[in-house]
């Protein structure tokens, strides 16, 4: 007579009840597909907002106190206001322990009255070739690259101010009041930013060119294990300069995904209980109405640990199957789930937002298992305390 | 001022500004701000129309915008038949087949009284952007240099200067031909004197920037009543 072992037997009896047995591993694939996406998300959407906020360059800027450090606001008065600070600030500041690296700027604005009929302006931002690309490594070039030379007669165009003047690497500008030519060296990619309206010079050009040898703002990149709190309490502390830090946008930014991290996570816990339920309820149906066979394996010999293995083991290939399902479902879909998430949210960072990987994916199995596990305790155990002649008796009874 | 929305029009083009929100969005915002604030016209469009137009066509009591695009009218044979009448070869940013073209409509009272239009064109040190303002023929009336970067800026801006083009039209440029800069045989177009000698690479664009706007007016306005003129 051929031998079974007792996984065949509980793969045998779960194929008896083939519409049950799918339901129960489409319950628990839904389960598994949801645990998976909603942690590739949490996990791809904070890893995207990380380099977004990376990619910014530094986290903090110093500008003199009451000079205006955005473009915007520059324009908004006219050009005028600019407040300077000595260039000393600025190594004073790089020799700080928590600083990764600095880089100072110069912002000057001139009068171009061939703009429109009445005339505008045109703001030029002097960085140091040797700090600002490598902090700024994140923007992308259409064509060129960086000036190399502190005092080089070269420019940089963002997107729009190239699209307008209609530069194109090789291309000469002329400084408007200053009548001082520079040729573009570099033209960058759409940002989305102010860079893209910036046209930049390296520093000493700026400084020769409109006779100014002080500095507007100084960029900081703080290093990552580094206390930002007690480094802005320091900045703070520096004289005639004013901090304009990006911590606070990222903390609020953070808190607010820490946030939307607990309500992933009790979506989760609630989408395993629902599906541990369901399992215990269909294992326990299974064992209910299997009863009579029950009866006869122990009978025949088939001791209590043989029939709690048995049908543990059907409980466990139900949970592994649907998690296999689950998170092949969950792989198939993310692209779409990303596309989804993106249209629903009113911001979402440059980089995927769901990020499913092998470590994920090991993980959300294992825990499909250990639901199964434990869903397939008290089912089993009630099978396995069956007494074979009241199984028996009661099938005679009904 | 009677105005109408690009989207009530007959043709429009996306523009090309579609803006990107990079980082969170609270500096986003903010930088986003501050580039559309110093570049808010990629586009050749008129800084201030209302003020714009008034002084361009005095008298007039409202305008109509349109947007069109030689992709959309009629894609690359129609490129081909305007290079041809242009007599160059459309290259760079500003002359892609899908550009989208602001034209503007100019009425007195609910009579079409002219046009204005403008084109952008590559300088030696930066973009011109130049505008016309037309009858319903097709004849200049007005030019403006809206945007001017040029060692001789003073001079092309001077009224003097602007003042040579008017009462010419398409017909008179077809003898221009842009590239060599000759005018065979010579004619109006020829005697339009340069103001500045040392800048004559922006004098030249000046002027293909003008024969340009005139073909695309011709072509997307007024039916090409030029055509006959232009000799292939």
């Amino acid at each position: 007579m051929k031998k079974i072992s007792i996984l065949q037997v509980a793969y045998k009896s779960l194929l008896r009840k083939k519409t049950r047995s799918a339901l129960t591993v489409l319950g628990i694939a839904m389960a598994a597909w949801v645990l998976v996406s909603l942690f590739g998300f949490n996990r791809g959407y904070e890893s995207s907002l990380n380099k977004d906020i990376d990619n910014l360059g530094f986290q903090m800027l110093v500008v003199a106190k009451g000079c205006p450090y955005e473009a915007a606001t520059l324009m908004l008065k006219g050009g005028t206001g600019l407040k300077y600070m000595s260039e000393s600030i600025a190594a004073s500041v790089a020799a700080e322990p928590e600083v990764d690296a600095v880089t100072p700027m110069l912002m000057q604005v001139v009068f171009d009255p061939n703009k429109g009929e009445s005339g505008g302006l045109a703001a030029f931002l002097g960085v140091d070739p040797a700090t600002y690309p490598r902090l700024k490594s994140a923007l992308p070039f259409q064509a060129g690259g960086w000036f190399r030379e502190p005092e080089a007669a070269e420019a940089v165009f963002g997107y729009e101010v190239a699209e307008l003047e209609q530069r194109e690497v090789g291309d000469l500008y002329l400084i408007p009041e200053k009548e001082v030519e520079v040729k573009v060296v570099g033209i960058l990619q759409r940002t989305g930013t102010q860079d893209d309206g910036t046209i930049f010079l390296p520093l000493g050009t700026v400084q020769k060119v409109f006779g100014v040898s002080e500095l507007t703002s100084i960029g900081i990149k703080v290093r990552k294990d580094a206390d930002m709190k007690a480094f802005e309490d320091k900045m703070y502390k520096l004289p005639d300069v004013q901090v304009v830090s990006l911590t606070q946008v990222k903390t609020t930014i953070m808190t607010l995904v820490s946030t939307a991290r607990v309500m992933v996570f009790s979506i989760a816990v609630i989408a395993i209980l629902i599906a541990m339920m369901g399992v215990v309820n269909t294992v326990l149906m299974s064992v209910m109405e299997r009863r009579q066979e029950i009866g006869i394996l122990k009978s025949m010999g088939a001791m209590a640990g043989d029939v709690f293995k048995l049908v543990w083991l059907e409980t466990i290939i139900l949970c592994g199957a649907g998690g296999l399902v689950g998170t092949g479902l969950a792989l198939i879909t993310a692209r779409l789930t990303d596309l989804l998430v993106r249209r629903l949210l009113p911001y979402s960072p440059s980089g995927g937002l769901v990020s499913i990987d092998a470590g994920l994916v090991a993980v959300t199995l294992g825990v499909v298992t250990a639901i199964g596990l434990a869903s397939g305790v008290y089912p089993s155990w009630k099978a396995a305390r069956m007494r074979p002649l009241d199984t028996i008796r009661s099938e005679e009874e009904s | 001022m009677k105005t109408t929305s690009p989207s009530s029009t007959t043709e429009s083009a996306s523009r090309p500004r579609a803006a990107r929100a990079l980082v969170p969005a609270a500096a986003a915002a903010l930088l986003c701000a501050a580039a559309l604030a110093l570049y808010a016209a990629v586009g050749c469009d008129l800084n201030d129309p209302d003020r714009d137009v008034k002084r361009l066509f005095p008298g007039s009591t409202g305008y109509k915008t349109l947007y069109v695009s030689i992709s959309r009218k009629g894609g690359q044979d129609l490129l081909q038949k305007i290079e041809a009448r242009l007599g160059d070869r459309f290259a760079g940013l500003f002359e892609t087949i899908d550009v989208p073209y602001t034209m503007y409509e100019i009425y007195k009272g609910q009579e079409l009284i002219g046009y204005i239009h403008g084109t952008n064109q590559k300088g030696t040190y930066g973009g011109l952007q130049v505008f016309l303002a037309l009858d319903r023929q097709g004849v200049i009336r007005g030019f403006y240099l809206q945007k001017l970067t040029s060692k001789a800026a003073k001079a092309f801006r001077d009224p003097a200067f602007g003042g040579q083009f008017l009462g010419l039209s398409l017909a008179d440029f077809y003898a221009y031909d842009i590239v060599t800069g000759k005018e065979d045989p010579p004619g109006a177009v020829g005697r339009i004197a340069n103001p500045d000698t040392a800048s004559d690479r922006d004098f030249r664009a000046i002027l293909r920037a003008t024969k340009k706007n005139l073909v695309l007016v011709d072509e997307f306005l007024l039916g090409n009543p030029h055509l006959k003129f232009f000799k292939g």
